[in-house]
């Protein structure tokens, strides 16, 4: 059986089965208010409070395994929240067509024109991309992401180029392979773990960062079309 | 061979369910999709629907990469690789169905997904728990522990993921207007995913709970 080992905190051990209490009960009082819940959009976002309920229940095992639990756990309903509302958008979209073929498909028009909406985001997204390659790792990765959402956003969002859009999925994918190779390396030959340690923290600050510029994508993609 | 501390874990039944899945996984890749001719009422005229080129591109893609996942699933001997080969093929079989254009199938799709959010809670959370009662994911290393209450626990949640990551019996329903939309070859992947993983499934839950 397993052992605990005596330098974890008694208050941690403690803390396991409360938390997986609380994850049950959570997950069972969103389930009812899934059920009494009528229209689709809400059961959407209450369906996100299951996914919440299942990192705490992951998280209550609070080992390193346990993390690596997290992380795909987190990338799963990440997709699946993004791939359901696609679905949820274009069904609605098609219900509209079928009853009027001119009917606009943006939810508000985008024609504003703010000065602070082409002078400021330069400069922030500068600042924040910078940093973000200062922090490397996951959390400079988001923060670059943020970054270049915050661009696309209030500038492009209608009519990004799609070269810049493909140059960005590239960077993903290159910012993959170098995570790839760094673990590889890292496996194959030890000896050499420093440089697949700053593989791996460069490619995946990449990978973050441009999987947040991709987000802008889905922007351009359905209301982009004018 | 040996990588590291890396330990096979291979039986002929796996072996023979992953070779199985790779053939059918082949078929499919090769196979085009099917036409659906409908007879019209009050006129001779018939009603086809087909599926265009860059529709069915994407759809062949995801059917080979569920397959894919669906063999990696039989024959993995970590109950961290089946978990989240198992939410793979959740996330691919709303893929595969989401383009098409009927009103009736996206939301029989969005069902399918809703349900497939809601059992990641007994998934992982089932894989979580029996990560702490054991300690380890490793079949190899789990099938010599004896059960306690607690990895039964998890196994029974984790077979209610499964369940509902395949969408088998309880919530079929969510799932039976799915398959009203032409593009036939691609649709058998859902089926055969979710049998292949029901039985692989079973099969590691008797490793756990025995």
């Amino acid at each position: 059986m397993p052992v605990v080992p005596p330098y974890v905190p008694f208050e941690y051990i403690n803390m396991y089965l409360p938390v997986i209490y609380t994850g049950l009960i959570i997950g069972f009082f969103s389930l009812m208010a899934i059920a009494m819940e009528k229209r689709d959009i809400h059961i959407l976002i209450l369906t996100d409070l299951v996914g919440f309920a299942m990192i705490l229940i992951v998280a209550s095992v609070g080992t390193d395994l346990a993390e690596s639990f997290i992380l795909p756990g987190l990338v799963v309903e990440l997709a699946e929240i993004l791939a359901i509302s696609e679905i949820l958008i274009s069904r609605e979209m098609r219900k509209i067509q079928s009853k009027d073929m001119n009917k606009s498909l943006s939810p508000m028009d985008m024609t504003y024109d703010m000065e602070i909406l082409t002078t400021a985001p330069n400069f922030i997204a500068l600042v924040l991309l910078a940093f973000g390659v200062f922090l490397t790792g996951f959390t400079g990765g988001a923060v670059a992401g943020g970054g270049i959402l915050l661009y696309i956003f209030s500038r492009k969002t209608r009519g990004l180029p799609v070269v810049e859009i493909e140059g960005i999925s590239g960077i993903s994918g290159l910012g993959w392979c170098m995570w790839i190779i760094g673990f590889c390396i890292f496996f194959l030959m030890p000896q050499y773990w420093l440089l697949s340690l700053f593989l791996a923290a460069g490619g995946l600050m990449l990978k973050v960062a441009t999987k947040m510029g991709i987000i802008g994508i889905l922007m351009r993609e359905e209301y982009g079309k004018k | 061979m040996a990588f590291g501390d890396i330990v096979l874990y291979i039986n002929p039944f796996h072996l023979f369910m992953f070779v199985t899945m790779l053939v059918f996984t082949f078929l499919i890749a090769i196979g085009r999709t099917e036409t659906q001719v409908e007879a019209e009422l009050g006129t001779l005229d018939d009603k086809t629907k087909k599926v265009d080129l860059k529709e069915f591109k994407a759809r062949r893609f995801l059917s080979i990469i569920c397959g894919i996942a669906t063999a990696g699933a039989m024959i993995t001997g970590d109950l961290y690789n089946l978990t989240l080969f198992m939410s793979l093929i959740g996330i691919l079989n709303i893929g595969i169905i989401s383009s098409v254009k009927q009103v009736e199938v996206l939301d029989s799709v969005f069902q399918y997904g809703l349900i497939a959010m809601m059992c990641s809670l007994p998934l992982f959370g089932g894989a979580a728990l029996i990560l702490g009662a054991c300690g380890t994911v490793s079949l190899l290393a789990i099938q010599s522990i004896k059960p306690t209450a607690m990895m039964i626990f998890g196994a029974i949640l984790m077979f209610i993921g499964a369940c509902g990551e395949s969408g088998i019996a309880p919530f079929f329903a969510s799932k039976a207007e799915m398959f009203r939309t032409p593009g036939s070859p691609f649709l058998l992947i859902v089926h055969l995913s979710s049998l292949f993983i029901i039985i692989r499934v079973i099969e590691v839950l008797l490793i756990i709970c025995t």
